[in-house]
């Protein structure tokens, strides 16, 4: 489980640790009972203050994603897959009204968006399997 | 607990030149504290003053409950410095200045000393001398943490430095925090600060603005744009706590805290104005926006003959 943070992003430091262990679950690189690095190992690892990862934990605790194992640290909950897999589409919907208020402030048309997308979408998936 | 550094109303000039103006602060432990403010602003003068390098003319201060005027080699010998310019010996090797910094501190020194240039991949058998900048910073750093002190200061100590060796100072201070032990740190570097700190001071002109929690500090402050029809519409006035203002012809910016983001749009609507652009914004865009508005209040008092709009207050008629 590595972290990129990116601190020009305009997500909070937390969140974007959640997010990112969200997405690691829902795509299988972090499986159900897998640990996740301790708050000190992913803070050194990601470069971000201790009570940051704490906080994101803690969030992540509260939503069932995370566990604490008596002793051991934390892990994947046995029904978080379910849950990433539900939140991922959410996550990305929060991203997407972000850019849509910004092309609605900045009078781009919705059939010009539409467009945007399908081909942005074309060239993504051309450079993902070449 | 008590704070590792508290200064209580401390005041220092030099000549005619205010550096610090009625400063008051706190650090407390086992957390990253950064320092922030323009160049001159007064960042180094409070950190010499910390380390009994000046003598404050006005105010009290304690440092690990220490009076820096009277125990100035105490709390020199207690904490951990770092400069951006660290002086070393250039003929010793990497090895002998460890060894040489070794007896003026409780034993121990040398052994940690060696696992942090290890750590670092620092080669003892070089001569300081011919070292990189990078690798002269792990040096300095390396002295300064081997007595593992309870407080790490750190004065711009990773300007000019590659991204690797930045990041193994991050890695460092992070250590330092989650062992209970504090750091200060005087930074340039906005994006460091915003992934490392607990909590901000920020300095302008020798005066303390802003004091709090990083998290709290980003959480309250919300960035405005308004694009006012033309340069002479006055702005409305803003439903918050206005914390900076500055205008860029008929482009308003203004950081408010605790806004009433209901009322502005409310308030625009009445008044025929375009919808404001509002955003959470970075350290970074808060820092800028309170500089800016910072060097305009200071051409303005430099030419108070030419009449000052008012802002902020007035709203359209």
């Amino acid at each position: 489980m590595i972290c990129q943070i990116d601190t020009n992003n305009g997500i909070p430091i937390y969140e974007q640790i959640c997010r990112q262990v969200k997405f690691a679950v829902a795509n299988g690189s972090l499986l159900v009972g897998e640990h996740v690095p301790s708050v000190r190992e992913m803070a050194t690892q990601a470069a971000v203050n201790v009570n940051t990862v704490a906080r994101a934990y803690r969030d992540l605790q509260t939503e069932g994603v995370l566990v604490s194992i008596r002793g051991t640290g934390l892990a994947i909950a046995a029904d978080a897959l379910e849950k990433c897999r539900r939140s991922r589409l959410e996550m990305i919907r929060e991203r997407l009204r972000y850019i849509l208020r910004e092309a609605l402030q900045n009078g781009v048309s919705s059939d010009e968006i539409s467009a945007l997308v399908n081909s942005e979408w074309k060239s993504l998936k051309k450079e993902a399997t070449s | 607990m008590n704070p590792v550094i508290r200064f209580t109303g401390v005041s220092k000039r030099f000549g005619r030149v205010v550096a610090l103006e009625d400063v008051s602060l706190q650090i407390q432990p086992g957390t990253v504290c950064a320092l922030l403010g323009a160049n001159g602003a007064g960042k180094s003068t409070s950190i010499r003053l910390m380390l009994g390098f000046e003598t404050p003319d006005k105010g009290d201060m304690e440092v690990m409950q220490m009076n820096p005027k009277t125990h100035a080699l105490e709390i020199r010998g207690r904490v951990g410095y770092v400069s951006d310019a660290p002086p070393l010996y250039d003929w010793m090797t990497v090895q002998e200045i460890g060894w040489f910094a070794a007896g003026f501190y409780p034993t121990g020194y040398q052994e940690e000393y060696d696992k942090l240039t290890k750590r670092f991949d620092l080669v003892g058998s070089q001569k300081i001398k011919g070292l990189s900048k990078g690798t002269r910073a792990k040096v300095a750093l390396s002295l300064a943490m081997a007595h593992r002190p309870q407080l790490l200061i750190m004065d711009e100590p990773t300007s000019g430095l590659d991204p690797l060796v930045r990041r193994e100072f991050l890695e460092s201070m992070i250590d330092v925090a989650a062992e209970g032990r504090s750091v200060l740190l005087s930074s340039h570097q906005v994006g460091e600060v915003e992934r490392v700190a607990d909590d901000v001071i920020v300095l302008m002109n020798g005066r303390v603005v802003a004091h709090e929690r990083l998290e709290d500090l980003k959480k309250s402050v919300t960035e405005v744009v308004l694009s006012l029809p033309s340069a002479t519409t006055a702005p409305p006035a803003m439903p918050g706590n206005v914390v900076a203002h500055v205008p860029f012809g008929h482009e308003h910016v203004w950081l408010v805290r605790d806004l009433d983001a209901g009322r502005l749009a409310d308030l625009c609507r009445t008044h025929e104005l375009p919808q404001p652009i509002i955003r959470k914004p970075s350290l970074e865009d808060i820092l800028l926006t309170l500089l800016r508005q910072n060097r305009n209040q200071q051409s303005n008092e430099l030419r108070p003959a030419v009449p000052v709009p008012a802002s902020g207050g007035t709203s359209v008629p």
